[in-house]
């Protein structure tokens, strides 16, 4: 079984993340973002979720050990709204309040054809959203996956690690094909 | 997946071992409470006591419903009227932050009373997972303060129990339709009622027009859902806006108050869709409310709000 973890940064959807992946059979634990490293490589997970967190956090907020998550794990991490802008934060990219937020439903379209967290989804999908501050620059060993109209950087991976970073919520019922993102962000965990 | 009847299972050994004296229960009549009940029934059958709180916030009849709801379940059961009480703590109050709190805690109060009685220790509470979630506390912020979590007092002398933490609308009723419960489909019905369905100060005469507008509304949808001209919404409602606009009755000035029509779409309530309502049913609803509710009311507004940015209730 693979067992992945979600850390919670406070988000409002955190405990949906931890639904989508017991809904999938995944083993899964909500952990408060302090834990150490080290307890959870004890504990042999095979991927981490950062979610998204309490207002702002994703701007300038610490995260708790999020960057020791994201400096030393062997496994993939996917990075959930202030998840995904403190990842960009991180690794030397800008993230910025956003001149037009986006609450609800968005139009969302890819940029490359062949990555393995967005196979099977179609170029333009609905997803939905809800933050108020957004990626602004990507870091340097990054590429984009998506974007949106009012938020050029809606998806995101590091180059070498298995990184992943997502401005919208694929773990709310109303995101398209969030159950599926899912599904390939859990076969990335367990090969 | 979620596996209803292992859910059924682990949850009435887990109460055994939990409640070891008498418990009280939190009956609403909703799907949350009822599914509670029936299983702490299963699990400490007589030791239960299911308490019904009539808050004067119910919907039309509903109260003498939820009793006979108690009869047909075969609860052990005290029915409480405390619509003067309710009415008379919320009297003036408008933020609507501390009319969850005031009601939260008045609830507790009396199953306080309940409690000191007849010598019980726990109180159960049917809380599902977007009540504590919205309600906040450490690092997450509150949205709301559900009336069962962040209503609570801190003093709080009964030991709380809520077996069904984890768990969204959606896997409740498949609990619901495990165990066999009739009332398994209802629509949700937030526990300050219809309280938070007045902007403002919820007087008992806001709580009349309202009251007799949530009635029109469900009535109404349900009426053209049977004869396959929508699908049934998720939860529908009225809301009293009490803005008065200018309207003409009879070749005489009006100045009444607003309603809005709400209708949404979800599977868990943490995101929701407004609902299509077919015109020909929103016309329906807006002459019947303006012409019951007379002088009253004399606009209706149809609210096309998803959740996020808004949220399912106004408040």
């Amino acid at each position: 079984m693979v067992r992945i973890y979600v850390i919670d940064n406070g988000g409002q959807w955190t405990h949906r993340e931890w639904r989508t992946l017991r809904d999938l059979e995944v083993e899964t634990r909500i952990v408060p973002n302090i834990t150490p490293l080290k307890e959870l490589q004890k504990e042999h997970i095979h991927g981490l979720v950062l979610s998204g967190g309490a207002p702002r956090i994703g701007l300038d907020g610490t995260l708790g050990n999020c960057a020791e998550y994201l400096d030393l794990a062997d496994f993939p991490i996917l990075g959930i709204c202030a998840g995904h802008q403190f990842m960009a934060r991180h690794f030397g990219g800008n993230v910025t309040p956003s001149e037009l937020p986006e609450f609800g439903q968005v139009e969302l379209t890819l940029c490359v054809d062949d990555d393995p967290v967005f196979a099977g989804v179609p170029k333009k999908s609905i997803v939905w959203e809800s933050h108020n501050d957004e990626v602004t620059k990507l870091p340097k060993d990054f590429t984009k996956l998506g974007e949106s109209e009012n938020c050029k950087i809606q998806a995101m991976r590091h180059k070498k690690k298995q990184l992943y970073g997502l401005q919208f919520h694929p773990e709310v019922e109303h995101t398209q094909f969030g159950e599926h993102i899912f599904k390939n962000f859990i076969k990335l965990c367990g090969e | 997946m979620f596996h209803a009847e292992r859910f059924i299972e682990k949850t009435i050994s887990t109460l055994q071992k939990e409640i070891t004296s008498k418990a009280l229960i939190a009956f609403s009549g909703g799907v949350d409470s009822t599914v509670c009940t029936a299983l702490v029934n299963k699990a400490i059958g007589e030791q239960l006591i299911a308490v019904h709180v009539d808050t004067g916030y119910m919907r039309k009849s509903e109260s003498e419903q939820v009793k006979q709801m108690m009869e047909s379940l075969g609860l052990n059961y005290r029915y409480i009227t405390a619509s003067k009480e309710f009415y008379q703590a919320l009297k003036g109050v408008q933020d609507p932050e501390k009319k969850r709190k005031i009601i939260g805690e008045r609830f507790i109060r009396i199953f306080e009373q309940v409690g000191r009685k007849e010598k019980i220790d726990y109180l159960v509470q049917g809380t599902i997972a977007p009540d504590w979630i919205e309600s906040g506390g450490g690092l997450r912020d509150t949205i709301k303060s559900h009336h069962n979590v962040g209503g609570l007092p801190k003093d709080m002398k009964l030991k709380l129990v809520e077996p069904l933490r984890d768990l969204y609308k959606d896997e409740v009723r498949q609990v619901a339709r495990a165990l066999h419960l009739q009332f398994s489909e209802r629509q949700p019905f937030p526990g300050p009622g219809l309280a938070i369905r007045i902007i403002g100060e919820a007087t008992p005469e806001r709580t009349r027009l309202v009251r007799e507008a949530c009635d029109i509304v469900e009535k109404e949808i349900e009426r053209a859902s049977e004869k396959g001209i929508m699908e049934l919404p998720w939860q529908y409602f009225a809301v009293l806006i009490p803005i008065k606009t200018v309207g003409v009755h009879g070749d005489k000035r009006a100045y009444g108050n607003t309603i809005a029509i709400r209708a949404v779409q979800s599977v868990d309530a943490m995101t929701c869709h407004y609902s299509t309502i077919p015109h020909q049913v929103l016309d329906t609803i807006s002459t019947k409310i303006t012409n019951t509710l007379k002088e009253k009311v004399n606009r209706i507004v149809y609210d096309v709000t998803n959740k996020p940015p808004g949220t399912v209730e106004w408040e």
